[in-house]
């Protein structure tokens, strides 16, 4: 009997009566918004509230901008245009890095096939990389 | 009788429906959990290596890259112990390394799909068949990584991809009436410049808007309505936990990249008709050779089938096959059914084609 009880809690949700006429309600609804999505009409439509805001919200940005470069100016701090100039020289660096181990990698290459019987003994150039367990 | 102890045994039991539905909204799932190595790193872009579970003798030999779309993670591939693309290709004796491009910044505003296809692709190949010790390859792009896929394939067909995957590809963009992208960025409606001129990179939550738009019933409503029926059956708590903290986990598109795909592929659809120029370079679809399976879902209403189907056309591979599956853009690869249907398929072409 209790197991019985408990089994009927665990089951009970308020909202199963209506779960046939949810169902029912949200798939022709479904049909509908993707019909309205599709139209030409939504397109224009989103287009131009995404419009209006980015027109009218740029006054605002560029104001903000520019008091808060003004504020970093001051202070002595970098903006974020300047620590995205820094990641942009990182990057370069690594590009150059890479075109590095590149190169290293061909003369690796290269040593092994004129010296096959030494190069046996060398390391492979594959334990050169460094990995990280994650 | 007491009739009071049911019912409170039904608001007791309603409580914790209810706890558990929010605990389901508010936390993520543990995702990505197949073991891997990183092998190489380039800015945010970083090269997987899983770890091989089966022995060297057993293995194919010719190693398997993964390469996701730009604007989402790519631990799609990876989703969830039991239900991994990767962990059934590793069980399977597959090298299998997989390129996260990660989250590009601001810095990262002016990268274009050229960077990706010409900078990042090939330094990630490199190290790949420095690792395996490989001179030929394959290759897996889904999305926008099948994009990036093809771009590089036509652009360096001499670097050694034996076999080419395209999953739901976004290749073709002349079937405009059947591409709800295509009509929502027509520059009549969408100014990309003036998207990018205010957030520098297209924001994740824009393409994430425009992605669940396309469906915004099922999307905004009736995909939450299924978590709640199914909060007593642990398995498709998981599996919606998992794929839920996927969903919601949106990255930014690098802006240049962007305004590249909206104009030069939604717009002008110059890949498809050999007029897509990389770093002066044209893109040139014939000079593909490599094996191509492409996957394309029916019912995909991100990448309709229309956009996959013109490649095999282009091409100069004479290796091709073209693999039509029920299911949507995601659920091809990650749905419930996904381990009996493509999985097997990828895994069964792979296979006679990795010796």
């Amino acid at each position: 009997m209790q197991e019985q009880v408990n089994d009927q809690a665990k089951q009970f949700d308020p909202f199963e009566p209506f779960r046939g006429m949810r169902d029912a309600y949200l798939e022709s609804i479904s049909k509908t918004m993707i019909e309205t999505v599709n139209s030409e009409g939504y397109a224009q439509a989103t287009g131009a509230m995404l419009d209006y805001f980015l027109t009218a919200s740029a006054p605002f940005r560029e104001a903000t901008e520019k008091a808060m470069a003004q504020t970093l100016q001051q202070l002595s701090l970098p903006s974020r245009q300047d620590v995205a100039a820094l990641a942009e020289r990182f990057t370069q660096v690594e590009l150059s890095l890479d075109d590095l181990d590149a190169k290293v990698d061909r003369i690796l290459q290269v040593l092994a096939a004129a010296k096959p019987a030494q190069a046996k003994e060398r390391k492979p150039a594959r334990k050169r990389t460094a990995t990280k367990r994650t | 009788m007491n009739t009071s102890a049911p019912m409170t045994e039904q608001a007791l039991a309603f409580n914790k429906r209810v706890r558990s539905y929010l605990r389901v909204l508010s936390t993520k799932a543990p995702i990505a959990q197949t073991p891997k190595d990183v092998v190489w790193s380039l800015n945010k872009a970083k090269l997987y290596r899983y770890v091989p579970q089966v022995p060297a003798e057993r293995r194919y030999p010719v190693p398997l890259l993964l390469v996701f779309a730009i604007m989402n993670r790519p631990y799609i591939l990876d989703l969830r112990p039991g239900h991994s693309f990767v962990e059934f290709m590793v069980r399977s004796g597959f090298d299998v390394y997989l390129l996260d491009w990660g989250r590009p910044g601001l810095e990262d505003r002016a990268t274009k799909l050229d960077d990706y296809a010409i900078d990042y692709l090939p330094r990630a190949i490199r190290k790949m068949k420095e690792i395996s010790g490989q001179q030929e390859f394959s290759m897996l792009g889904w999305c926008i990584g099948a994009l990036l896929t093809t771009i590089y394939a036509a652009l360096r067909p001499e670097d050694g991809l034996r076999n080419l995957l395209l999953l739901t590809a976004p290749l073709d963009f002349s079937n405009r009436g059947h591409i709800t992208f295509a009509r929502w960025t027509d520059e009549r409606y969408f100014d990309v410049d003036k998207v990018l001129a205010a957030f520098g990179n297209m924001p994740g939550e824009m393409i994430d808007y425009g992605a669940r738009a396309l469906r915004p019933v099922d999307n905004y409503i009736t995909n939450y309505c299924k978590l709640w029926d199914n909060l007593e059956n642990p398995r498709a708590v998981e599996a919606w936990h998992a794929m839920n903290t996927w969903v919601t986990d949106n990255i930014p598109m690098a802006g240049a990249a962007y305004r590249q795909l909206i104009v030069e592929l939604y717009r002008k659809n110059a890949l498809i008709q050999n007029q897509l120029r990389v770093r002066d370079e044209l893109v040139d679809l014939s000079r593909i050779h490599a094996n191509l399976l492409t996957v394309i879902a029916a019912g995909d209403h991100i990448t309709p089938p229309c956009q996959s189907e013109a490649i095999h056309a282009k091409v100069s591979s004479t290796d091709k096959e073209s693999y039509h599956i029920p299911g949507g853009h995601i659920g091809i690869m990650a749905g419930s059914s996904a381990h009996r249907t493509t999985w097997p398929h990828i895994q069964e072409w792979l296979s006679t084609r990795s010796h």
